[in-house]
């Protein structure tokens, strides 16, 4: 019975494990049988008390015999990491626990969506094939379409149409239509203005003529000419310079022009030739001179010279 | 080297025109002596990059012998062509003026060198006067001795003239000599 006292402090039922270190071998014995002998009897005793630990737990039947459930353990060992037996060593060591679930798997969960995993071959309906997925001659590629159906018409475009009939309009209205537009339209009155579309003049109509065969990739020089179609007239400025020197024996133009200009310049400005003030004056002198003139001719003009006929009185 | 357009000519005759009224014919037909012809020619204008020169016939016919590249000047230049169409005499063409001048005003002596340096004439330097001066007119600037200094605009007639103040401005200063040593790269 003392023995058995002393086999109560370590017994771990969860390792089946029972450990009695009380145990002394009483004396170096002496032979080798001996010690054997001495060896199994405690183990003996051992093995039993573990064995009455676990008959005394609470079973459960199976096809093989009664199956007991192990306590947890209480002796601490070193983490193993592919142990069988890993669900006892959960709670022991620091484990990564398992993670909480995210939020998205709570929602998956909660609305019962499940992993589905995409294949690499994907079967195309259009060619009847096994085509990959992504990359090179893939299934559904947006480039390989032939013909793209145009988008419907968006609210933009009916606006800019609008804007552009308003310019048009108050074009007209000013008299500024491109030439283009004013030849389709002359046919037909603008609405809402009194005046009468003008009709195009033979040079606004030459104008246009000039720069619809001008505009072609080559400027309008390999085009073939209609009957009847006048060669364009010549582009660009027209700079006609007289020569530096007058050409013997021919007029000199620059003499000319010079002479012209001068005439010119002259008469516009002979009005400032008179002095209006001095002939203002200068007539008034003549005008009072000549008053004064013929009334001296209605009065006797006295000749001083004459001897006064008084001076004959004084005798 | 060309002669002048009809619009150009028309420009630089009523810049001339200012100073020199009906003269301008004068100025035109003048005849020149120079060359061995024995005709005398005219005196012509001719424009060579942007400028204005009035030069003798028989030189114009030498001077096409040079390139317009080497061509500097030739004759006497009398205004330059601004960018934008614009006729400026210059005072090189104050020989020209000074000749056939309409309008003159004569500085004491003491305001010469105001005006040389690029000031404008005031009353108090204004020596004499001709008569019938209009604002606007071209207006010859000489010294008392009869030395042409300079030309420029009139800025008041001969009558306002006489009661404005010493320091009123008589004539709005234009070119006058002293420009060939301050402007000299720019003749």
């Amino acid at each position: 019975m003392d023995m058995e006292t002393d086999q109560i402090n370590q017994l771990d039922v969860g390792n089946l494990l029972a450990f009695n270190s009380n145990h002394r071998f009483p004396s170096p014995s002496s032979s080798r049988e001996e010690l054997v002998k001495e060896c199994v009897t405690e183990g003996t005793k051992l093995v039993q008390a573990i064995a009455d630990v676990l008959f005394n737990l609470s079973s459960t039947d199976s096809n093989d015999g009664p199956l007991v459930q192990l306590p947890r353990p209480s002796t601490k060992l070193p983490r193993e990491k592919h142990h069988a037996n890993l669900l006892c060593f959960l709670f022991l060591f620091h484990l990564p626990r398992p993670k909480p679930p995210t939020k998205w798997e709570e929602f998956a969960l909660k609305k019962g969506i499940q992993k589905r995993k995409k294949d690499k071959i994907v079967y195309d309906e259009t060619t009847d094939k096994f085509k990959r997925r992504h990359g090179y001659d893939r299934v559904n590629d947006d480039n390989d379409i032939p013909i793209i159906e145009a988008k419907a018409t968006d609210e933009r475009v009916g606006k800019q149409e609008k804007n552009r009939l308003q310019n048009l309009k108050t074009a007209a209205k000013a008299g500024a239509l491109p030439s283009h537009v004013q030849l389709a339209v002359t046919a037909l009155p603008i609405s809402g203005t009194k005046t009468q579309p003008q009709k195009i003049g033979k040079e606004a109509l030459g104008d246009v003529a000039g720069f619809a065969s001008t505009s072609t990739a080559s400027g309008g020089k390999f085009d073939k000419k209609l009957p009847g179609e006048k060669p364009p007239k010549k582009q660009g400025k027209h700079h006609k310079y007289l020569p530096v020197l007058p050409r013997y024996g021919e007029v000199d133009e620059e003499k000319e022009q010079t002479n012209k200009v001068l005439s010119k310049l002259l008469s516009k400005h002979s009005h400032e030739i008179l002095n209006v003030g001095k002939a203002i004056d200068m007539y008034n002198d003549y005008k009072e001179k000549k008053k004064s003139g013929r009334s001296d001719k209605l009065k006797a003009k006295k000749d001083i010279t004459k001897k006064k006929p008084y001076a004959q009185k004084a005798k | 080297m060309r002669p002048l357009d009809e619009n150009e000519t028309t420009v630089v005759f009523e810049k001339i025109f200012k100073f020199v009224g009906n003269n301008l014919k004068n100025i035109v037909e003048n005849p020149s002596h120079e060359g061995p012809e024995q005709d005398p020619g005219r005196y012509c204008f001719r424009l060579h990059k942007n400028r204005v020169y009035y030069v003798s016939e028989s030189l114009v016919k030498r001077a096409t012998n040079i390139s317009r590249k080497s061509l500097v000047s030739l004759g006497t230049c009398i205004g330059k062509y601004t960018h934008a169409g614009g006729f400026h005499l210059t005072i090189m063409s104050l020989s020209v003026l000074a000749a056939n001048a309409k309008h003159k005003v004569w500085l004491k002596p003491t305001s010469e060198m105001s005006f040389l340096y690029g000031n404008h004439v005031l009353k108090g330097g204004l020596g004499r006067i001709t008569d019938s001066i209009v604002p606007g007119d071209g207006v010859v600037v000489f010294s008392m001795s009869d030395v042409p200094l300079g030309f420029g605009v009139a800025a008041k007639s001969t009558q306002d003239c006489r009661k404005l103040d010493p320091n009123g401005i008589v004539v709005l200063h234009q070119a006058d000599i002293g420009e060939y040593l301050r402007d000299e790269d720019e003749l």
